[in-house]
């Protein structure tokens, strides 16, 4: 808010000169209204300035590996298998049970640590807190507080398997059912 | 005898037994005065040195204390237990002083005013050499570590954060990560921040005092040694791989197992108290947690302000009042959290995995 | 002794020091008023103030820590590239290679060493009471200075590019994924969305924003880098020359006003 009553004050001490000057190029209301609006352009200058350094900072291109990526023809996956090919470059697990495909994020939901895939135990262990995963992706041991995530999987034109790891499928928000979280083949 | 009297030193510890512990010693310590007088100091080296010495012999104890990392953390320990008695011992020293009627330490006016040059400039001086040769010969002595190359698909067992953030990382025990991780250590720093915002009192400005400021050293003395310097301890050489907790003279065993069975409030009450299942609707399921913790951030203020803290309420005003309750529940949420969660095995109080939202 | 007192007759001696050897009260007073960095002093202090029991030298030295830290980082920069291919061989290096190979250890060290001496200097200060009016500001500075010390540190503890490193680093900033609204795992970040678009998603959340990628790699490496020897010292500077000098106009170091 303005703070009108300063304003009002200097006015009569400004109107008693204004009456003795002859010429009034400038009136008092006009040059507060000039500076009004100069201070409205600078703050929103500043604000758009510092805006911009903030967007600055998230980077437009990631040199990290890409999100999406083919991952091979389906036969290429054993069945009751988990397959860690992938996982050293794209963070990805596929895993085929009978004629269902899935791809599982190697990415621990307890706090971001990678998870190995123990075969003789049957388990995804996360060696940073110990939480265990099944071959599912559900959590049963340790602090890990939900299931693995799902990533988008999908057939190519050309009948490779095409993984998408920008939609992400959550098992507790029942978007497992979601048939672009799993391939049957 | 020797590993007999180790197997029951493994066996009673646990985070539970060393909070209450150290608690209790707190409150003790600050009850009697005597506990800060040199005699005590020399006793209390005498026990925690030896103590030290002793385990010092153990295989098991020896290896975590004399990694290079945990070097820094056993100074803190002995830095903070001896600054606390240095700081109540001129606290006590002073109140004695004032109430015999003598000026205090820091203002005896038959003292003259001195130059700082020479005489600070020489204490710098004097400080500033003390602390490179230290660090040289520290850096000499013990080579910094250095682990395998980064890999990002090869995550090691017992992942800890820096040390100095491993108070935080206790915390998530017993709370998620948007409290353990953002919400706490946000109120940590605007708590911090508040301080002279809440206790305006000018009695006290400058020097050591116990008996003019007993509730904040009170409040402070908990934060700072218990919640944050304790929580470090804990977390350094009791927390070993998975995060589980290990008795001093016990082997860091990768695959120890912890049962850990933890129940939700709803659960306490819509299954094992009313007999019948848990609602569908969120808001139905949860609403005894969120009355409770609304009413915890809101009942107290209201009742203290009428009863025992009725001069700070009348004293602060209403704002500041405020500000100090939601400080001070906030942080004794922590502990309280710990012992519902060691005596009930009470996972969360709020527990809304729909919007991440658990508490 | 003759020889000293020539030069000091020479007009190159007399621009720089503008007064005669503090050996006067006169000489003295000048010595620390004509002194840009010894003026943070006042002239005259209270005999007891500076006695080690009371202020502990805390602040001194965590300050003189900082500008050891400063000086081996700068001297650590000649040799270290933050980049994946070459930061943890050039770790190696200035441990094998590099002439006075401690620099490292005593950055590291001293590094520990500053977190500490910053928490005994904030404990003297809160229980000498020395937070209350007029010195309220200068307290919140110091706060200020404390997180920035940790933030100092944390960044650095990913240069070396090891594993201890990363995975630190990976664990420590999953917190920022669970920021209320702004992490991707924050409680009501799910509210914030745009018919089936998530607003606030793994390529934009706050964790993004302090790795600049969706995982610890090589572009958040340069960027703890630029903010452990660049960003964070700059701001801290002047933080610190804030909290000096409010040191200074509040009464001068430690005691009762």
């Amino acid at each position: 808010m303005w703070n009108v009553g300063s304003f009002l004050r200097v006015e009569k001490g400004f109107q008693m000169a204004e009456k003795s000057d002859s010429k009034p190029e400038i009136t008092r209301r006009g040059f507060l209204s000039w500076v009004r609006a100069g201070w409205i352009a600078f703050t929103a200058a500043a604000a758009t300035g510092s805006l911009s350094a903030f967007r600055f900072m998230f980077p437009n291109v990631l040199f990290e590996p890409p999100q999406i990526f083919k991952a091979g023809f389906p036969s290429e996956y054993a069945d009751g298998m988990v397959d860690t090919r992938w996982k050293e470059k794209f963070r990805v697990w596929i895993v085929r049970e009978g004629n269902l495909i899935y791809a599982l994020r190697s990415v621990c939901t307890h706090l971001g640590c990678t998870p190995n895939w123990l075969s003789t135990e049957e388990k995804f262990k996360c060696p940073c807190h110990g939480s265990g995963f099944y071959i599912s992706g559900i959590n049963f041991e340790g602090p890990a507080p939900r299931p693995l995530e799902r990533v988008r999987i999908s057939l190519a034109e050309d009948g490779q398997i095409l993984i998408d790891q920008t939609q992400i499928f959550q098992q507790e928000k029942g978007q497992w059912s979601n048939p672009e979280s799993f391939l049957i083949i | 005898m020797i590993d007999s009297l180790k197997e029951l030193i493994n066996s009673i510890s646990s985070p539970s037994f060393f909070l209450t512990l150290s608690i209790i010693l707190l409150g003790v310590s600050l009850y009697f005065k005597q506990f800060w007088t040199r005699r005590s100091l020399g006793i209390a080296a005498a026990i925690s040195g030896g103590l030290f010495l002793f385990s010092v012999t153990d295989e098991n104890f020896r290896e975590i204390v004399a990694k290079p990392d945990n070097l820094p953390i056993i100074a803190l320990l002995f830095l903070v237990g001896f600054f606390t008695w240095l700081s109540l011992h001129l606290a006590f020293d002073n109140d004695r002083r004032k109430a015999a009627g003598e000026p205090i330490l820091e203002k005896q006016e038959t003292l003259p005013k001195t130059f700082v040059w020479p005489d600070l400039v020489y204490i710098e001086f004097i400080a500033l050499i003390v602390c490179t040769v230290v660090l040289i010969v520290w850096s000499v002595l013990l080579k910094a570590p250095i682990e395998e190359p980064a890999n990002p698909a090869d995550s090691p067992p017992s992942t800890k954060a820096p040390w100095y953030f491993l108070g935080l990382q206790e915390m998530l025990v017993y709370f998620d990560p948007w409290i353990a991780g953002v919400v706490i250590p946000s109120i940590i720093v605007l708590g911090l921040m508040a301080i002279p915002y809440i206790d305006r009192d000018v009695k006290g400005s400058g020097y050591y005092s116990f008996r003019e400021r007993r509730p904040q050293i009170l409040v402070f003395l908990f934060g700072f040694s218990i919640l944050w310097v304790f929580l470090i301890i804990l977390g350094t050489f009791f927390r070993g791989p998975n995060w589980n907790f290990f008795g001093p003279y016990e082997f860091w065993d990768v695959h120890k197992v912890v049962l850990m069975n933890n129940v939700n409030l709803s659960e306490f009450i819509w299954v094992r108290g009313m007999g019948i299942g848990l609602p569908r609707n969120w808001l139905v399921r949860e609403i005894f947690g969120i009355v409770l913790l609304l009413g915890y951030f809101a009942v107290p203020p209201y009742l203290l302000a009428r009863g025992w803290f009725r001069s700070y309420y009348e004293k602060l005003g209403i704002n500041r009042y405020l500000l100090m309750m939601f400080l001070l529940l906030s942080m004794l949420a922590l502990p309280i959290k710990m012992y519902l969660l060691w005596i009930f095995n009470l996972k969360y109080i709020v527990s809304i995995p729909e919007y991440f939202f658990n508490i | 002794m003759k020889k000293l007192f020539t030069v000091k007759n020479t007009q190159i001696w007399k621009s720089i020091f503008r007064h005669g050897p503090p050996e006067d009260r006169r000489n003295r007073s000048l010595a620390v008023l004509a002194n840009v960095f010894l003026h943070l002093h006042p002239v005259k202090v209270r005999s007891s103030s500076i006695r080690l029991r009371y202020t502990w030298c805390m602040g001194g030295l965590t300050f003189f820590l900082f500008l050891v830290l400063t000086v081996t980082g700068i001297l650590l920069m000649f040799y270290y590239r933050p980049t994946v291919e070459y930061a943890y061989g050039d770790i190696i290096d200035l441990r094998e290679q590099v002439p006075l190979g401690a620099m490292r250890e005593i950055h590291r060290w001293g590094a520990h060493a500053m977190v500490i001496s910053v928490w005994l200097h904030m404990f003297r200060v809160f229980m000498t009471g020395s937070y209350k009016p007029p010195r309220e500001f200068n307290w919140v500075v110091g706060v200020l200075l404390l997180v920035l010390t940790l933030l100092l540190s944390f960044t650095g503890y990913l240069l070396p590019w090891d594993q201890l490193a990363m995975w630190a680093v990976t664990v420590g900033s999953n917190m920022a994924r669970a920021t209320p609204l702004m992490g991707t795992e924050g409680p009501g970040t799910a509210l914030l969305v745009l018919g089936d678009v998530k607003l606030v998603h793994a390529g934009n959340d706050a964790r993004f924003f302090l790795l600049a990628g969706r995982f610890v790699g090589a572009a958040t490496l340069l960027r703890f880098y630029v903010l452990h020897c660049i960003a964070i010292p700059f701001v801290a500077s002047i933080l610190m020359a804030v909290h000096f000098w409010r040191i200074r106009k509040d009464g001068g170091i430690s005691g009762p006003l």
